[in-house]
C-alpha cells in the first residue's frame, strides 16, 4: 500500500483533522499487518474456532475467549490479537445461532434474540432469521468497527490528559455501572465485585513489594489468574450448577427449513432495525460503563414501537432478531474503544481480554497507541476481516453449527471440564493452581444457587489491581490529600456520574412506588421484554 | 391488575414472599460478613514498609473487608425483609426451581480430584480421559465403552495439538516414551 507523507507543518497534537488522517494512516498499517497470509490463517482459525465454541450451549461469549486463550499462549503477540479478535466476533455470532435455533433461553444478552428468533425457526423461517442475524452482525460488526476507528485515536487524546486520580474515576465507573445495572439486585452485583477484587489482592503488592494474603504459599506469589477466575466460575461452577439441576426434558433443536436467504420483504423489514440496533448498541457499548444487555433490550423495545406489525412481535417478527442482533454486535465493537484506548474493560470477555494482553506484558491504553501502534491497529484492521470472513463462512456453514447442538450434553459439559483443566494447568504447570480452579467453581455454584452476577466479579479481579493502583498513584501526587479525587475536575464529574448511576435506580423505584401508593399511577409490574 | 405471586418460587415469579426468614440467604450474609472479617484480621499481618505507610498496601484491603461486611448485613437485611431470588435462571440446562442433586455433584467432585491427582502421576492424556468419562457419567451419560473411546482419543488430539504443535508443556507421566 502506498504510504502517504502526511506529517503538517503544525504541530498534529493541535490540529483536530490531524488525529483523522493519523488514524488512517495508521489503519493502512494495520492492514498491512493483518492481510499477510499468516494472520489471515490466524484470523480465520479464531473465527470457525470463536463460533463453533459459541454455539455450544452453556458458553458465553466470555468463557468462549477464556477456554480458547491456550491456544494463543505461543503466539506472537499480533497473531495472538488477531485470533482473539476472531474468537471475539465469532463467539457472539455462535451464540445467536443457538438462541435461535435451541427452545430454552441461553445467556442474558441472547435472550432477546431468543424471543422473536425462536418463534420464527418454529414457523419454519429459522434460516431467515439466522441471515438476518448474520447480515445484521455484519453491518453492525463493520460500522462499529469504523466506529471504533474514529472514536479511538480521539479518546486517546483525552486519555492522555488523564491522570491517575481521573483513571481512578473511570474505574469506579465502571465499577457502579457493572453492579448496579446487571443482574437481580445491586446488592449482589456488589458483592460479586467485591468477591472479586479480594481475589485480585492475592499476591505481591507490586507499589511496595509485600506479599498479600499468600498464607505461605509460593504459587499464589504471582496472584490469581483472571482466566483461572473465569473458567472457575463460568465453565466448572455452571457445570457444577448444571449437574445439581440438570433440567430433565429434552432441548428441542428447531431444524433450518426454509430458503437460506431472506425474502425480499424480509430485507426490507430488517434493513432500518439493523442501523437503528447499531446506532443504540455502539455509543453505549463505547461508554465506560458495563452490559452488553440494555443496548438489546432497548432495541428489541424501539423496533416493537416503530413496528409497522407490532401484533407479530412474541410470533417471529425480524426485527425483532435483527435490531436485537445489530445492537449486541455494535456494543461489542463498542466495548473494545475503552478496552483499547484507556485499557478500562467493561464487560467480563473485556476483561479477559485485558488479561491477555497484560499477559504479553502489554497495557492497553494511550501508550500502547504510541508505542505499538502496529499491535492495535492490526487488531482493530483484523476486525474488518474477521467481519466479513464470518459472513461469508457463517451461512453456508449453518447445518455445520447445527450439528454442534446436538451434541449430548453429558459429553458437552465433560469436554468443557478438560478444556477447563488444560487450560489452568497449562498456565502454570502446577497443581495448585487446578485446586484453585476447582475451588473457584464451587463458589461458582455458590453464586448461582444465590443468583449472585459472575461477571462484576471477574471485572473485580483485574480491575481491582488497576484501580488501587490509580487510587495510591493519585494519592502520592497529591501528598496523600484524599479530596484531590473531588477537587480535580474531571474526576469529581466523573464520579459524581457514577453516583447518579448508583442511586437512580432505587431512586427511580422508591418515586414510582410512591406514586402508585398516592393513587396516581396504577402498580407497574416488573419490567419483562 | 397485579398477579398474586404464587408460595413457592418458579421461574416467572423468582422471589418468595416474606413466609419466613430464608436460612440459605442468612447463612450467605453471614459467610460474607465472616469473609470481609477475615480479609480485615489478615490486612492487620500485612507488613507495612516505612515509605509507603500513608497509602500503603493495607488500604484498599481494609475497603474490600470493610464493604463486605457492609454488604453482608445489607443482604441479611434483604433477607428479613423477604426479597430472595431463586438460583440463576438464565442457565440453558438448569431448572432451577428443583432441588439440588448432590449425588451428581459429588461424582463430578470426584471426577476433578481423579484429575488433579492423576495428570502428574500418569500424564495429561489419562487423567484427561478419567476426567472426562467420569464426568460424562455423572451428567447422565450411559455409553461408557463409547466415552472412554471419545475420552482417550480427545486427550491425545490435545495433547499432540497443544504440546507438540503449540508448544505448552503438558506432563506426558507414564506415557512418557510412548508418545
Amino acid at each position: 500500500m502506498p504510504s502517504c507523507d502526511l506529517t503538517p507543518a503544525v504541530p498534529t497534537s493541535r490540529l483536530p483533522d490531524s488525529v483523522a488522517m493519523t488514524a488512517l494512516t495508521d489503519l493502512a498499517h494495520g492492514f498491512q499487518v493483518a492481510l499477510t497470509p499468516e494472520n489471515l490463517l490466524w484470523a480465520l482459525i479464531g473465527v470457525l474456532l470463536g463460533t463453533a465454541v459459541g454455539v455450544l450451549p452453556g458458553i458465553g461469549p466470555a468463557l468462549t475467549v477464556a477456554l480458547l486463550l491456550p491456544v494463543t499462549y505461543k503466539l506472537e503477540p499480533i497473531s495472538a490479537f488477531i485470533m482473539f479478535a476472531g474468537i471475539y466476533y465469532g463467539g457472539m455470532y455462535g451464540g445467536s445461532t443457538t438462541s435461535i435455533l435451541l427452545n430454552t433461553p441461553g445467556e442474558s444478552a441472547s435472550i432477546v434474540t431468543a424471543l422473536e428468533g425462536n418463534k420464527m425457526a418454529k414457523r419454519g423461517r429459522g434460516a431467515a432469521a439466522l441471515a438476518t442475524a448474520a447480515i445484521g452482525s455484519f453491518v453492525a460488526g463493520t460500522i462499529g468497527t469504523i466506529g471504533l476507528t474514529v472514536l479511538a485515536p480521539v479518546m486517546v487524546q483525552v486519555g492522555l490528559r488523564f491522570g491517575p486520580a481521573e483513571y481512578f474515576a473511570l474505574v469506579v465507573l465502571a465499577f457502579t455501572t457493572i453492579t448496579a445495572l446487571l443482574g437481580s439486585s445491586v446488592v449482589r452485583g456488589i458483592l460479586s465485585l467485591f468477591f472479586g477484587m479480594a481475589l485480585g489482592l492475592i499476591g505481591i503488592d507490586t507499589l511496595s513489594g509485600q506479599s498479600r494474603f499468600t498464607f505461605g504459599i509460593p504459587q499464589l506469589l504471582d496472584g490469581i489468574d483472571v482466566v483461572t477466575v473465569a473458567v472457575g466460575l463460568f465453565a466448572v461452577g455452571e457445570t457444577f450448577w448444571v449437574a445439581s439441576r440438570m433440567r430433565h426434558d429434552p432441548d428441542q433443536i428447531i431444524p433450518v427449513k426454509g430458503t437460506v436467504w431472506m425474502t425480499r420483504q424480509e430485507w426490507a423489514r430488517s434493513w432500518k432495525p439493523w442501523l437503528r440496533g447499531t446506532a443504540l448498541g455502539f455509543p453505549i457499548g463505547s461508554l465506560p460503563a458495563g452490559g452488553a444487555e440494555i443496548p438489546t433490550f432497548l432495541s428489541y423495545a424501539l423496533e416493537k414501537r416503530l413496528s409497522k406489525h407490532p401484533e407479530e412481535f412474541g410470533h417471529g417478527a425480524i426485527e425483532g432478531v435483527a435490531g436485537p442482533e445489530a445492537a449486541n454486535n455494535a456494543s461489542a465493537a463498542g466495548v473494545l474503544a475503552p478496552l483499547l484506548t484507556l485499557g478500562l474493560p467493561t464487560s467480563a470477555t473485556a476483561a479477559i481480554l485485558l488479561a491477555a494482553f497484560q499477559r504479553y506484558g502489554l497495557n492497553p491504553g494511550p501508550t500502547l497507541f504510541r508505542s505499538d501502534p502496529d499491535l492495535v491497529w492490526g487488531l482493530i484492521a483484523s476486525l474488518y476481516i474477521g467481519n466479513v470472513m464470518l459472513l461469508i463462512l457463517n451461512l453456508p456453514l449453518a447445518g455445520v453449527w447445527v450439528r454442534l447442538l446436538a451434541i449430548p450434553r453429558p459429553l458437552l459439559y465433560a469436554a468443557i471440564l478438560v478444556f477447563a483443566g488444560l487450560g489452568t494447568y497449562a498456565l502454570s504447570g502446577s497443581t495448585v493452581d487446578l485446586v484453585v480452579l476447582y475451588l473457584i467453581g464451587a463458589l461458582g455454584f455458590v453464586m448461582r444457587r444465590f443468583d449472585i452476577p459472575v461477571a462484576p466479579a471477574v471485572v473485580g479481579v483485574i480491575l481491582g489491581p488497576v484501580a488501587e493502583d490509580h487510587f495510591r498513584r493519585a494519592l502520592q501526587i497529591a501528598q496523600g490529600n484524599p479530596s484531590t479525587f473531588f477537587t480535580r475536575p474531571i474526576s469529581a464529574a466523573i464520579l459524581a456520574i457514577a453516583a447518579i448511576m448508583l442511586l437512580a435506580p432505587p431512586a427511580i423505584r422508591w418515586w414510582q412506588v410512591r406514586r402508585q401508593r398516592q393513587g396516581v399511577v396504577s402498580p407497574v409490574s416488573a419490567a419483562t421484554p | 391488575m397485579t398477579d398474586e405471586p404464587p408460595s413457592t418460587p418458579t421461574r416467572e415469579h423468582p422471589f418468595t414472599p416474606p413466609a419466613r426468614v430464608d436460612i440459605g440467604e442468612m447463612l450467605l450474609a453471614l459467610a460474607a460478613v465472616v469473609f470481609g472479617i477475615l480479609i480485615v484480621w489478615q490486612t492487620t499481618l500485612i507488613r507495612l514498609t516505612p515509605a509507603y505507610s500513608k497509602v500503603g498496601p493495607r488500604v484498599i484491603p481494609y475497603i474490600v473487608g470493610a464493604g463486605l461486611v457492609v454488604v453482608g448485613v445489607w443482604l441479611a437485611y434483604e433477607a428479613f425483609t423477604g426479597r430472595v431470588p431463586l438460583g440463576t435462571t438464565d442457565s440453558e440446562d438448569a431448572d432451577a426451581t428443583l432441588p439440588t442433586d448432590w449425588r451428581t455433584v459429588g461424582l463430578l467432585a470426584l471426577a476433578l480430584l481423579a484429575y488433579l491427582l492423576l495428570i502428574e502421576r500418569a500424564g495429561f492424556i489419562i487423567a484427561s480421559a478419567v476426567l472426562f468419562v467420569i464426568s460424562a457419567f455423572a451428567m447422565g451419560s450411559r455409553r461408557q465403552v463409547r466415552d472412554i473411546a471419545i475420552g482417550i482419543v480427545m486427550a491425545t488430539i490435545l495433547y499432540l495439538v497443544f504440546s507438540r504443535g503449540l508448544g505448552l508443556s503438558l506432563p506426558s507421566g507414564v506415557l512418557e516414551g510412548i508418545i
